[in-house]
């Protein structure tokens, strides 16, 4: 039964959960944590049902759609000018699926925490639901909302509960990490804001509905002036180079849950953004800006790669391997094709569990250990086994071994870029040869060789840490061996992409 | 209203008020004196108010003669209770610093 | 159970590996019998899929192309299609029978060999996807799946070396291992890319045909074959890659012996055995092969003659053999090849397996530090004898008929044979001196060989079987043999088809071939049994030449150089220009600049009433003109 109250609900769970802890007394952190953790399970199973009760060759683009006016007939603005109109497609179904698994995921993660739990998790809440939101709606008014919603409490979450650190070279205060994540992020929303406008005033329509605009054929100069305000808007919070220094920075700074989300969740809803509002929406744009797009996506992946391997940082390292991947997302895109852009969201879905999994590694090891710089620690794997087997899977899904996510999505990414832009191609593959070169790097050095005396006093990972290190583990499995449910609802949706061919 | 529509033009009405209007400009900009710049801002409202109703007695009768005289009576009361609340700061500015003179007080700033 | 249903054969071992991981604790023995059960099932099961083959051979003869038989995996409609397949054939069959059967020996002997190990468990684990990845490696139909199992064969053997991962040196070891193979594995990648492009496939046979029906452009096919080839040095050890393979020795000697000499390294060359069709359509493709073989066969020869670890030495010979197999390919004998890939497991495995077993008694595995175990052992002593000197080529035992017919297989090329020849009497050296310096004369730490005893039957039984096997296999070159086995034609014609009479035993290539490695053996004997301290003042007398060779040619220290001073040293570049001048210049230069306009700014407000409503009536006065002349 497909009704779109699973999404609403996806949206409304969190909200209200938001607004139930303000009445907890913050004197019980363990009910918050167990409320919490409960909702994460709720999310979860919400989206997994979203995920495999979205039809594959139903016929319908949109399913589980749900439609209430807001505003309407009001001045500018016509027949359903504003509706929350909810609905996903293929490639809104796993990123809701990836939405609920990491926000599960990170509620486990942050079992531990202990200062001022309660307002952490209300505005994990807030942020959760935000993500949601921008996945699932299809009408821009609430799509920004609900994008600004997903963006602003992480200033909160990463001056309040992040951390500074001290380099030797350089010193980053979480408030500086915060501060420039926020003013990034919203400075690409400017653009995305300009661009809505631009887009509601030309089509002339009055209505913010994505299903009417896309009827709507703008014409060839105006998409080509108004897809870059989408492509570097959304761009920004995927990465794009150059405007990718706020990621590192950012998660050197935050906790580990809002890290997670963030390289897990958030980056993706740049992605998304660039294909729902970019190339759905100004498809002779697109087309007409993609060699660019490209271009810079190859850069991202190689630049990422080969300035990760000069980290010694472990976050840093984490950090710009996600800068890398999200290369492979944004090369996958502007191919234009449907291998290549079926591989890019494949691979959105894929880095996300892997990247969340990789800091809520990090999260697990600094909070014992106080340090991340990684040639100081050495042997961890005799200290703690399942902790370095769970780092490793992370690590060897990033390198794209078969058998784990990463190799389908990067797989189906490099032969789309090949069937384009051959030369590319070549270049990113090159990118996960170096991918392999610091992820063993680190493998090498922090957990294997000799043990470190200084560090006998760690232990394993805590159950809830293991809890949901194994559920990302699970995904990233499921996804490497048997990717066809994936594949399925990613493809077909993406063949209906005008100008992907 | 008929009558002073036909008897007077409506452009004595406009120089009146911008004379009106131009000379609170120049007492704004040239007075010191905290209280005269206020009286100074009424008359700069009442030359507003002025054109209101003169626009109001010579537009269409059945269109616009209430909404202009009605924006004057807005402009009136918006007045009257500027007057007070500006005073009432005034007078605590007289009370604290002993002067309303305005170039003394230019603490509000970077 | 039929040539379709050989999907099983690595599913089976795949299931254990999930089992062991995921249940390893709580079974009895942490689960080794489950590993050796799957195993076992899938050597068995090899059985039924010949006879199915020769059967179906017997029926449709020479059209056979072999039996196909796969399920989607993923698909992009209209556009990708991508499938999990197996297709057996011939070739197939072989390399099943030595993955199985070796795997199995290996997996019975690590029972004795690893008991006690902290990590027994995984260690099983991690041989059973070994297992797996290796037969799904073989049976692959499709470049994709080969890639698969090609990457998981790498994470196996990654997996392995750093089995004692509390060395820094098996640490090190490890990573060098994969991002060597890995950058070979770029060029695998991007060649299967490639032929995808202009063929719309990832099926080996179907490439083939298109490539051979013209339908690949020739620079495309000349790129995609030289990439392919990178792929296959990288795995194959062949020189410049060749590196990872010596150190790879840092992991457990039963590993060294399935991965690092019988199967895992051959894969390049069944790779480039299986694609050898593409090779011969491209301009020079063969002699490319050809030169890379020769030039590290010979290459790695002399460096056998100077390691003094055990397992080092038996990893040259490796690199050694691996080399011949591609002067074979290169020569155009493929089956050659094969026979020589299928004797070289055996023996290969059989050499590590004593090796392992004199380490074992020992805990010694430096050949200085060894010495007169042959009393003690004798088991193992005289298996060892049997692997090197199969290895060295002595006439009769396996080495020797598929060194010979790749020497018959190159008679045509007389660069290549005459290289071949000369590198003979080196490997025969290097081996006996191998098996001099760890059997036979005085002990040269009594307290140890005192202690010595012979491997517990767990090890022993395998050393046997191999030794057997060493013994007899080389035979199967005669067609009477093949037939007497029920293969119709030998097994030459079992395995190629296209050329029934592959296998021709030449007497005057195998006199010439025998006399140099006597040659090669007498040296050696005399050398070190009768004279040991010749070798010392040889390599006094040609010091340069010797400190060449003990550096490996210092190729790994070129390396390290170009990794230290070029490629960490480029990346600590880029991160600072990253910090400085991206994000430091770039990003926090725009804030500050804002910043600093709005410093300056600042002083615009004077907090003058005055000043205000000066600004406030210039602007309306602004305005009110603009409106006005916009009006006229």
């Amino acid at each position: 039964m497909q009704t779109g109250y699973v999404l609403l609900a996806t949206i409304a769970v969190p909200l209200l959960t938001a607004l139930a802890l303000t009445a907890v007394p913050s004197r019980y952190p363990n009910a918050v944590r167990v409320i919490a953790v409960a909702v994460g399970f709720v999310l979860f199973g919400l989206s997994l049902y979203a995920f495999f009760a979205y039809q594959v060759a139903d016929g319908e683009q949109f399913q589980f759609q749900l439609r209430w006016d807001w505003i309407e007939n009001v001045g500018v603005l016509g027949d359903h000018g504003i509706t929350l109109h909810l609905g996903i497609d293929g490639i809104g179904a796993p990123m809701v699926l990836l939405t609920g698994i990491v926000a599960f995921a990170g509620t486990l993660i942050s079992w531990k925490i202990d200062y001022r739990n309660k307002d952490f998790f209300i505005l994990f809440m807030v942020l959760v639901s935000g993500v949601f939101g921008v996945f699932t709606s299809l009408d821009l008014f609430f799509w920004f909302f609900f994008y600004e919603l997903a963006v602003l409490p992480m200033y909160l979450l990463i001056g309040v509960w992040g951390s500074s650190s001290v380099f030797p070279t350089f010193a980053r205060t979480k408030e500086y990490g915060a501060l420039k994540l926020t003013m990034y992020l919203v400075a690409g929303s400017v653009l995305i804001f300009i661009g809505i406008f631009a887009v509601f005033v030309e089509a002339g329509i009055g209505t913010f509905d994505l299903l009417a605009l896309y009827q709507v054929q703008f014409d060839e100069d105006f998409q080509k002036i108004v897809f870059p305000l989408f492509l570097i808007g959304c761009g920004v919070l995927a990465g794009l180079w150059p405007f990718h220094t706020w990621s590192p920075d950012g998660h050197v700074a935050a906790p580990t849950a809002v890290s997670m989300l963030h390289a897990g969740v958030l980056m993706k809803l740049g992605a998304f953004g660039i294909i729902r509002l970019g190339m759905q929406l100004l498809p002779e744009g697109a087309e007409f800006w993609m060699p660019a797009l490209i271009t810079l996506g190859t850069v991202n992946v190689v630049y990422g790669a080969i300035s990760a391997t000069a980290q010694t940082d472990f976050k840093y390292m984490v950090g710009y391997s996600s800068v890398s991947h999200m290369g492979y997302v944004l090369m996958g895109l502007a191919t234009m094709n449907p291998i290549g852009v079926n591989g890019a969201v494949l691979q959105m879905f894929s880095h996300g569990v892997m990247t969340a999994l990789m800091f809520a590694m990090v999260g697990a090891l600094y909070d014992q250990a106080h340090v991340r710089e990684m040639s100081i620690f050495g042997g961890l794997a005799q200290r703690m086994p399942r902790f370095v087997a769970f780092f490793a899977i992370a690590g060897l899904t990033s390198i794209g071994l078969p058998g784990l996510s990463g190799f389908v999505a990067e797989f189906n990414v490099f032969v789309g870029v090949f069937r384009t832009y051959p030369a590319l191609g070549a270049l990113g593959i090159l990118g996960a040869a170096i991918t392999a070169v610091y992820i063993l790097r680190m493998l090498a050095l922090a957990f294997f060789g000799p043990f470190n005396e200084r560090w006998k006093e760690l232990t394993e990972m805590t159950r809830w840490e293991q809890a949901g290190g194994a559920l990302l583990i699970a995904f990233i499995l499921f996804m490497g061996v048997f990717p066809s449910p994936f594949a399925d609802r990613i493809a077909e949706s993406v063949l209906l992409i005008p100008g992907v061919r | 209203m008929e009558a002073v529509a036909q008897q007077i033009p409506l452009e004595h009405f406009l120089v009146l008020s911008a004379i009106l209007f131009s000379l609170g400009v120049y007492g704004v900009l040239t007075r010191r004196n905290a209280v005269l710049i206020l009286m100074s801002v009424e008359l700069m409202l009442n030359a507003a108010s002025i054109n209101m109703v003169a626009f109001a007695a010579y537009a269409a009768p059945e269109r616009a003669v209430v909404i202009g005289i009605v924006f004057a009576v807005f402009i009136i009361t918006v007045a009257a209770a500027e007057v007070g609340l500006a005073l009432a700061i005034i007078l605590r500015v007289f009370r604290n610093r002993g002067t309303a003179n305005v170039d003394e007080v230019d603490q509000l700033k970077w | 159970m039929g040539m379709t249903d050989a999907w099983l054969l690595p599913v089976l071992p795949a299931g254990a590996f999930a089992v062991l991981v995921l249940f390893g604790p709580y079974l009895p023995r942490r689960g080794d019998w489950l590993a050796i059960a799957a195993i076992f099932a899938s050597f068995v099961l090899t059985f039924p899929i010949i006879a199915d083959l020769t059967s179906a051979l017997a029926e449709h003869g020479e059209e056979f192309v072999g039996a196909a038989n796969s399920i989607p995996w993923l698909e992009v409609p209209g556009n990708l299609e991508l499938r999990l397949g197996v297709h057996v054939d011939a070739i197939t069959v072989v390399m099943l029978v030595v993955g199985s059967f070796v795997a199995l020996m290996v997996q019975v002997y690590s029972l004795s060999y690893m008991r006690g190990d902290s990590r027994y468990g995984w260690y099983y684990a991690a041989m059973s996807l070994f297992a797996a990845s290796m037969l799904a490696l073989v049976l692959a139909d499709n470049f994709l799946l080969l890639y698969f199992a090609w990457e998981l064969v790498g994470l196996c053997s990654y997996l392995l070396i750093g089995h004692y991962s509390h060395l820094r040196s098996a640490a090190e070891a490890a990573k060098k291992a994969f991002i060597t193979t890995r950058l070979g594995d770029v060029g695998l990648l991007i060649a299967i890319i490639l032929l995808w492009r202009d063929t719309g496939t990832f099926g080996i046979q179907e490439v083939i045909a298109a490539a051979q029906a013209g339908e690949i452009r020739t620079e495309v096919l000349t790129a995609s074959v030289v990439l392919l080839l990178l792929g296959a040095m990288g795995k194959s050890a062949q020189f410049p890659f060749h590196v990872w393979l010596p150190d790879a020795m840092e992991g457990p000697t039963p590993v060294s012996a399935l991965i690092h000499a019988a199967t895992m390294v051959v894969a390049g060359v069944y790779l480039v055995a299986r694609t050898l069709p593409l090779f011969e359509l491209v301009a020079g493709g063969p002699e490319l092969v050809l030169a890379i073989g020769l030039f590290t066969a010979f290459l790695s020869a002399f460096l056998g003659l100077v390691m003094t670890d055990i397992k080092r030495v038996i990893a040259y010979s490796t690199i050694n053999s691996l080399g011949l197999m591609f002067v074979a390919l290169g020569v155009g004998a493929p089956a050659a090849a094969m026979l020589y890939l299928f004797t070289h497991a055996f023996f290969k495995a059989l050499l590590f397996l004593g090796a392992g077993s004199v380490i074992h008694a020992t805990e010694r595995q430096d050949v200085n530090q060894l010495g007169g175990l042959w009393s003690k052992m004798p088991l193992t002593g005289v298996t060892f004898a049997v692997g090197a000197f199969s290895m060295a080529g002595l006439p009769f035992l396996a080495g020797f008929w598929a060194k010979d017919e790749i020497l018959v297989g190159a008679l045509e090329n007389r660069v290549a044979f005459s290289f071949l020849l000369l590198s003979l009497p080196v490997t025969a050296m290097y081996m006996t001196r191998l098996f001099i310096l760890t059997f036979l004369g005085q002990a040269r730490e009594p307290e140890v060989a005192k202690h010595a005893h012979d491997a517990p039957l767990a090890m022993s039984v395998p050393l046997a079987l191999l030794a057997l096997l060493t013994l007899v296999t080389g035979l199967v070159v005669f067609d009477q043999v093949g037939r007497a086995l029920g293969f119709p034609g030998g097994i030459g014609e079992l395995i190629f088809l296209g050329e029934p009479e592959v296998f021709h035993f030449d007497t005057g290539v195998a006199a010439a071939s025998s006399e140099l490695v006597a040659l090669g053996i007498i040296a050696g004997w005399f050398a070190w049994a009768v004279r040991p301290e010749l070798p010392q003042r040889a390599a006094q007398a040609f010091r340069p030449i010797h400190a060449m060779l003990v550096n490996k040619y210092y190729l790994d220290d070129f390396y390290q150089a170009i990794i230290d001073r070029v490629v960490l040293a480029g990346s600590r570049v880029l991160a600072w220009f990253d910090r400085n001048v991206v994000n430091d210049t770039g990003v926090d230069g725009s804030a500050l600049t804002t910043g600093f306009m709005g410093y300056l700014l600042k002083f615009q407000q004077t907090g003058k009433l005055p000043n205000y409503a000066l600004a406030m009536v210039i602007g309306v006065v602004a305005l009110a003109l603009v409106a006005f002349t916009l009006k006229t």
